[in-house]
């Protein structure tokens, strides 16, 4: 690979990867009281997840994730950013 | 009835048995190693003392005074003379040895560190829940760091286990000892509680030197009953075979210590104790022999007897044996409904329901009690009030009891007809396998089952059983009628469409009926309405001369409700008719107008099985399926009379093609012989085209079987181009009932290649097939082509490969049948404790989300349409909206839809829209298809407590066995091989890291994406191309003049791999230089090397990449609609899209886990889904699976933000209850870690409340009264 130079790709432009956001405090409580669970009730993503990186997530954070869906058209998804 | 309390059984605790609980609890010391004496009475103190329990029937226990029936049991113990290590808890023992102090006991961990650690325990069990094992993990490695401990400054030595069972300890000045279980186990008593709950034990329930045994609790006589034989002689069970070694062991070390023998004699003992003690455990130990039985037959102690598929877990616990049930062989009756089952009058005599007598039946019940067992209807038992059952069959006179009877008995009468009963046929793949019938009581000794029910069982008649249950609660029996009544099962859960419907014969009368030219009379018409019942109107005859004559399609349109309306193909006709109005010589195109087939013929693709969108499936979802099932009924009456009235038959000479067709056939493969007899000699002169990345013998065998399969194809089609419909087996092919075209060729025409292991069969002998051939003869005849049809017979030889591939065939179903068995069985033990919950999310059994909507938008497939919740152009034609003029404007369109926005999916309100602007329907119309959809739309939600993972799991698993074993091998065009069918889906549910055969399909920019140069230049620049790509065979000189090595460079592959002379020239390594000039790579070593340095060298040199991807292999550039797309062997994502010139947006491998670190767990979980149903479409036409059940899997396994394997190093191993643990793989160790930690099982999944025996949490489980008296706000 020495004489080809490489190029920076954004994940997020792939069609596999979905939109990620980082959910604000109120509307982590909101989900939370919505689902009447606790936070580690959620499904989990690793911090060193390339799309958590990418998007700056830290422990304790939840992440909501826009799917395209092929049953619903889109759909919410929502993750909680553990360590490891 | 008598009242029953109910209790609920909530949890179970492991744990581990202190001294004084085993001593507390036995009632006897056993002393004495045997167990009767001469007079065949069980000896005091001996093994089966009577305080024990009892076995003989009429004798009382002497501890609780109980009958052999009704006592439970008692425990005695065993005083060991030495302590004595439990082999199941060495690993924890060794575990707390290497981490604690050997003279304080506290944990080798500073105070402060202490503090900090249980801080954040505290902390984590707040954020998680509980506490995860890497804490644990990591606590225990902190403390494996020190020498010296932090709390007393004592030295720490190192610890080793030789195992089993033996601990050394290394002293500093070299001496090794042998550390005693006593010294063990003082050790383990001086750890402090606090520092225990630090490392994940729980003290309270199990202090680690407890681990170490001073006492062997006894278990009663029941658990080792003894067996007496028939010559009178007593067979004791392996556990009091084994107890005996150690009791006897025991007495001798005990008098060995008592009169001060020698250290080695008494350590020799106390070893063999320890060996009996370990194999009494576990006698499957590594390391030690297995202790056996005078037969030499391993012993089978306490952990085989939990152990495995015939342990305790699997063969008592989750599979039990049941009352009220019935096994006999199974028979067709198309006289049955296909919700009844036919039963056997002699097995109606022996089930039984229990019916309480009233005032109102009490008539009934007397004449039932007056018949006694043997006459058909009567009654085995009764009960009294006072909960007195009498067995009639031992009550000579019956008429007492008759008088006797009065409201407040409870009368077991035989089963009657109309009774509720599930139905069953293992392997119980899917939930269809067990539904509820009716019974029906018939004559002779066989269940009969109506036809159309035989596709969701699986089963035939070659002497199939099956078995019957008669559920004996209200309650059960109207759960069984709610929901598992064969009508309601008409939809499959696995694609939403009909499972049962027409099949074989019945397809073939109802095309021979509905064909053009039927006609039927009228005496004929009477007898096949009387058939269905039908008391309506008679039509008007279609034909008046000569005689009145009626057509079949008007017998047809006889069974179809009256506002039905209806178009689709027939399966006859393979044209693709899109318009009603089309005309087809087959008469392919179907239409049905206000329940009258007008035109087409029924068939496969209108009333079959196992397809959707069909005529039939239609009626299911506009009529509903207590509808259907009548249809079904009286359309399978109807089509047996018909076809018994017209008679079908098959003969033999429909087989003989005319001599022409023959000859003609004859020509196509002697063409191609004569093509392969090219091939072949060009393959020896050398100019054989090759196919890129194949040797040139590969190369001929793939251009060899190519041709001949094209030779097989062109037979094919001559044959059945020479066969007409009036043929009966072309009918049956083309109607879909029975056979294909493939198997009409094969009998008619010739039976081509056959194949083993996927390639012309080669084995046997050297370079041939048979001694009959010459050696290496690569002619078809040689290698297994079959000239012969099944009409004209085959040579002996033929005959033979014929048999080869058959063999195959038999092999791989059997190889097939165990792996998708155990693809289900991992799936169902991984997803069984999903449920939906009140509120639409997917949650296991512990309240953890998996999905935050079934499916992401709540549909229950089973209530789907095909996987469509509404199907929106069935709705219009339903409800008449007819095309309007002008088109509503966008914003009235938003207007409409706003209302309804959160009520239906994303896809709706984007399919509305479209649909009312190109109808241009008016606002009516609009509202009015609006809100049916929704109504629609909400009536095919899944309902709370459905067992959505079990559903997945079962709809993954049972089409398994359908599918291809074998790689499949895309000859031709497109040369590359892809594993394909279960071996694949088993690698993405495993979750392998590399698949067997990687791929990537890479999509080129916009710049290079339409120019077919520019494409193969980027396919070029990714080939891994290393320095011994350029040689030819890795040729090489080494110049031991000059101390340098030469590497001669083939020019021709530089230029075909798209190498620059520039790419060499920019080679470096480490310790040579390298140099290319004219032909030649030279390596000058930097310093002077001999030869086996060189060599060496040279292999660096060899393997240096000179330009591309690594893990790319072998490229194609193929088009792909009007892009140039490169296909590439082997995979490597992570390189491959920081290569110019592709689009990295749109490139995909099918390595899951590269996926997974490149990309995320999201676009993971993408991956999974797509390559899972690449996985079921791939394979001839498919097998139709609905996505939310794949969605579901690929959630599962990606819910911890890893890919998780389904089994038992991912989901399950990970899963909470250590009942269900134990149930799946893993038993022994999940129960001892479970012991250790003092776990809770909770029983709040599926598999341990079956253990338990009590209902699960999920389905109709779910209900119950949830109640707070005060309800606490949130947050207190």
């Amino acid at each position: 690979m020495s004489t080809q130079q490489k190029i920076k790709f954004n994940i997020f432009q792939h069609e596999l990867v979905p939109k990620h956001s980082i959910l604000t405090k109120d509307e982590v409580e909101d989900l939370l009281r919505r689902y009447r669970i606790e936070k580690y009730h959620l499904p989990k993503i690793r911090v060193r997840d390339p799309a958590a990186l990418l998007i700056g997530a830290k422990p304790g954070d939840v992440i909501r994730i826009v799917r395209r869906s092929p049953t619903a058209g889109l759909a919410v998804f929502y993750r909680f950013v553990v360590g490891g | 009835m008598v009242l029953e309390t109910y209790k609920n059984v909530t949890g179970i605790k492991f744990g581990l048995l202190s001294p004084h609980e085993i001593r507390k609890m036995s009632v006897v010391e056993i002393r004495t190693a045997d167990t009767y004496d001469e007079d065949g009475l069980p000896i005091p103190t001996g093994l089966m003392d009577s305080r024990l329990g009892t076995l003989e029937p009429r004798q009382r226990c002497a501890t609780c005074g109980n009958t052999a029936t009704s006592c439970p049991g008692h425990f005695g113990h065993i005083e060991f003379a030495v302590p004595i290590i439990h082999i199941g808890f060495v690993k924890y023992i060794q575990e707390l040895l290497t981490i604690t102090c050997r003279e304080c006991g506290r944990i080798l961990i500073p105070t402060d560190k202490v503090e900090e650690f249980q801080n954040r325990m505290e902390q984590l069990k707040k954020a998680f829940g509980e506490v995860s094992k890497d804490f644990f993990d990591s606590i225990k490695k902190e403390a494996r760091k020190r020498s010296e401990c932090p709390h007393c400054g004592s030295t720490q030595y190192r610890i080793e286990l030789i195992k089993p069972t033996s601990f050394y300890e290394y002293q500093k000045d070299g001496g090794v000892t042998r550390l005693d279980p006593s010294i063990i186990r003082s050790r383990l008593e001086r750890i402090p509680d606090e520092d225990l709950k630090l490392l994940g034990y729980d003290p309270s329930l199990a202090r680690p030197e407890w681990a170490i045994l001073q006492v062997l609790p006894v278990p009663p006589v029941y658990v080792r009953p003894s067996i007496t034989l028939e010559t009178g002689i007593r067979s004791e069970d392996d556990l009091t075979h084994k107890l005996v070694d150690i009791i006897r062991i025991n007495e001798r070390l005990k008098e060995a210590i008592a009169s001060g023998a020698p250290t080695v004699i008494r350590e020799e003992l106390s070893d063999l104790l320890q060996y009996h003690v370990t194999t009494y455990i576990d006698n499957e130990t590594s390391g030690i022999p297995p202790s056996r039985h005078r037969s030499g037959r391993a012993l089978k102690t306490l952990s085989q007897r939990l152990k495995g598929k015939e342990g305790r877990f699997r063969l008592n616990l989750t599979g039990k044996r049941v009352d009220f049930s019935a096994r006999t062989v199974i028979s067709p009756d198309p006289c049955l409904s296909i919700d009844e089952v036919g039963v056997p009058i002699d097995i109606a005599k022996k089930l039984t329901i229990s019916e309480r007598v009233t005032p109102w039946n009490i008539e009934e019940m007397k004449r039932l009690v007056a018949n006694g067992p043997d006459n058909y209807p009567g009654a085995l038992y009764i009960t009294r009030p006072d909960g007195r059952k009498i067995r009639l069959d031992f009550v000579t006179d019956r008429s007492r009891l008759v008088d006797e009877l009065q409201p407040g008995y409870i009368v077991e009468r035989h089963i009657r007809d109309g009774e509720i009963a599930l139905f069953n046929r293992q392997p119980s793949l899917h939930r269809i396998s067990i539904m509820a019938h009716r019974v029906k009581i018939l004559p002779y000794k066989t269940f009969r089952l109506h036809l159309a029910v035989c596709i969701p069982y699986n089963a035939d008649f070659d002497g199939d059983e099956m078995n019957l249950h008669i559920p004996q609660s209200e309650e059960a029996r109207s759960e069984a009628r709610l929901l598992m009544q064969v009508q309601d099962q008409i939809i499959s859960p696995r694609y939403g469409a009909p499972i049962i419907g027409s099949t074989r014969d019945f397809l073939t009368a109802a095309y021979l009926l509905t064909r053009k030219d039927t006609y039927v009379d009228r005496e004929q018409l009477y007898t096949l309405l009387a058939a269905i019942g039908y008391d309506g109107e008679i039509p008007s005859p279609a034909k008046i001369e000569p005689e009145p004559l009626w057509s079949g399609k008007q017998v047809f349109s006889l069974l179809l409700p009256k506002d039905f309306n209806y178009f689709g193909r027939a399966a006859v006709c393979k044209h693709k008719h899109t318009s009603p109005d089309e005309d087809c010589p087959l008469e392919g195109v179907v239409v049905v107008k206000n329940g009258q087939l007008i035109k087409g013929v029924i068939d496969k693709n209108s009333i079959g099985a196992e397809r959707a969108e069909t005529l039939y499936h239609r009626i299911v979802r506009d009529y509903g399926t207590a509808f259907a099932a009548e249809f079904l009924n009286k359309l399978c009456r109807l089509l047996n009379t018909f076809i018994s009235i017209r008679g079908f038959s098959f003969s033999l000479d429909e087989l003989n093609l005319p001599d022409n067709v023959k000859e003609s056939i004859r020509q196509v493969i002697e063409e191609s012989e004569k093509t392969v007899r090219q091939l072949i000699d060009e393959y020896r002169k050398g100019t054989l085209r090759r196919i890129p990345g194949k040797t040139m013998e590969e190369s001929l065998e793939i251009l060899i079987m190519n041709e001949l399969s094209k030779a097989r194809d062109r037979c094919d089609e001559i044959a059945s181009s020479s066969l007409s419909l009036d043929n009966q087996g072309i009918v049956m092919v083309r109607c879909g009932a029975r056979g294909s075209e493939l198997n009409v060729g094969h009998m008619t025409a010739c039976l081509s290649q056959q194949s083993v292991r996927g390639r012309r069969i080669s084995c046997g002998y050297i370079e041939r097939a048979l001694p009959h051939f010459r050696w290496g003869d690569q002619s078809p005849k040689a290698r297994g082509f079959i000239e012969s049809s099944f009409y004209k017979g085959l040579s002996p030889i033929e005959f033979f490969f014929h048999s080869m591939a058959g063999r195959e065939g038999l092999i791989d179903t059997a190889v097939r049948t165990q792996q998708s068995g155990y693809m289900q069985r991992r799936l169902i033990h991984a997803l069984e404790f999903l449920r939906v919950e009140y509120d639409g999310t997917v949650r296991t059994t512990n309240g953890e989300i998996v999905q935050f909507k079934y499916g992401e938008d709540g549909v229950d497939p089973s209530k789907s349409d095909h996987g469509k919740a509404v199907n929106l152009q069935r709705l219009l034609e339903r409800m008449d909206i007819k095309e309007g003029k002008t088109p509503l404007r966008l914003s009235e369109i938003n207007e409409i839809l706003e209302k309804y926005s959160n009520r239906l999916t994303h896809f709706y309100i984007l399919s509305l829209r479209k649909l009312i602007r190109d109808k241009h329907l008016s606002r009516e119309d609009a509202t009015r298809l609006v809100e049916a959809t929704v109504e629609e739309f909400e009536k095919s939600q899944v309902d709370p407590g459905e067992a959505v993972g079990v559903v997945a799991a079962q709809s993954i698993g049972e089409p398994g066995t359908q599918m291809t074993l074998r790689v499949f091998h895309f000859a031709g065009v497109r040369e590359r091989d892809v594993t394909l069918g279960l071996p694949r889906l088993l690698e993405i549910v495993d979750a392998r890291k590399n698949p067997s055969t990687p791929i990537m399909t890479i999509r080129l920019d916009e710049e290079h994406r339409v120019d077919r140069d520019k494409a193969f230049k980027v396919a070029q620049s990714l080939t891994y191309t290393t320095v011994s790509d350029l040689t030819a065979k890795g040729e090489y000189r080494i110049d031991l003049e000059e101390g340098v090595v030469r590497i001669k460079i083939d020019r021709s592959l530089m230029e075909s791999r798209g190498v620059t002379v520039e790419d060499l020239k920019n080679l470096t390594i480490t310790n040579a230089t390298l140099e290319f000039s004219g032909d030649e790579l030279i390596i000058k070593p930097k310093s002077a090397m001999d030869i086996s340095w060189l060599k060496r060298l040279v292999n660096r040199v060899m393997k240096l990449s000179v330009k591309g991807t690594p893990g790319i292999n072998r490229i194609q550039v193929v088009t792909e609609g009007n892009e140039w797309v490169i296909q590439a062997d082997g995979s490597n994502l992570s390189g491959v899209i920081q290569v110019p010139g592709i689009n990295p947006a749109r490139t995909l491998t099918n390595n899951i886990y590269e996926i997974y670190e490149t990309l995320g767990v999201e676009a993971a979980r993408n991956a999974i889904i797509r390559e899972a149903k690449d996985v079921f479409e791939g394979i001839g036409g498919g097998l139709d699976l609905d996505i939310r059940h794949l969605m579901l899997v690929a959630d599962v396994m990606t819910n911890t933000g890893k890919i998780r394997q389904v089994g038992r190093h991912g989901v399950t191993g990970e899963k909470s209850s250590t009942l269900a643990r134990a149930a799946f793989e893993i038993t022994v160790s999940s129960i001892i870690d479970a012991a250790v930690r003092g776990v809770e099982d909770t029983l709040k999944g599926v598999t341990e409340n079956i253990i338990a025996g009590q209902d699960m949490k999920v389905g109709t489980g779910i209900v119950d009264i949830y109640m707070t008296p005060n309800p606490p706000s949130r947050g207190e």
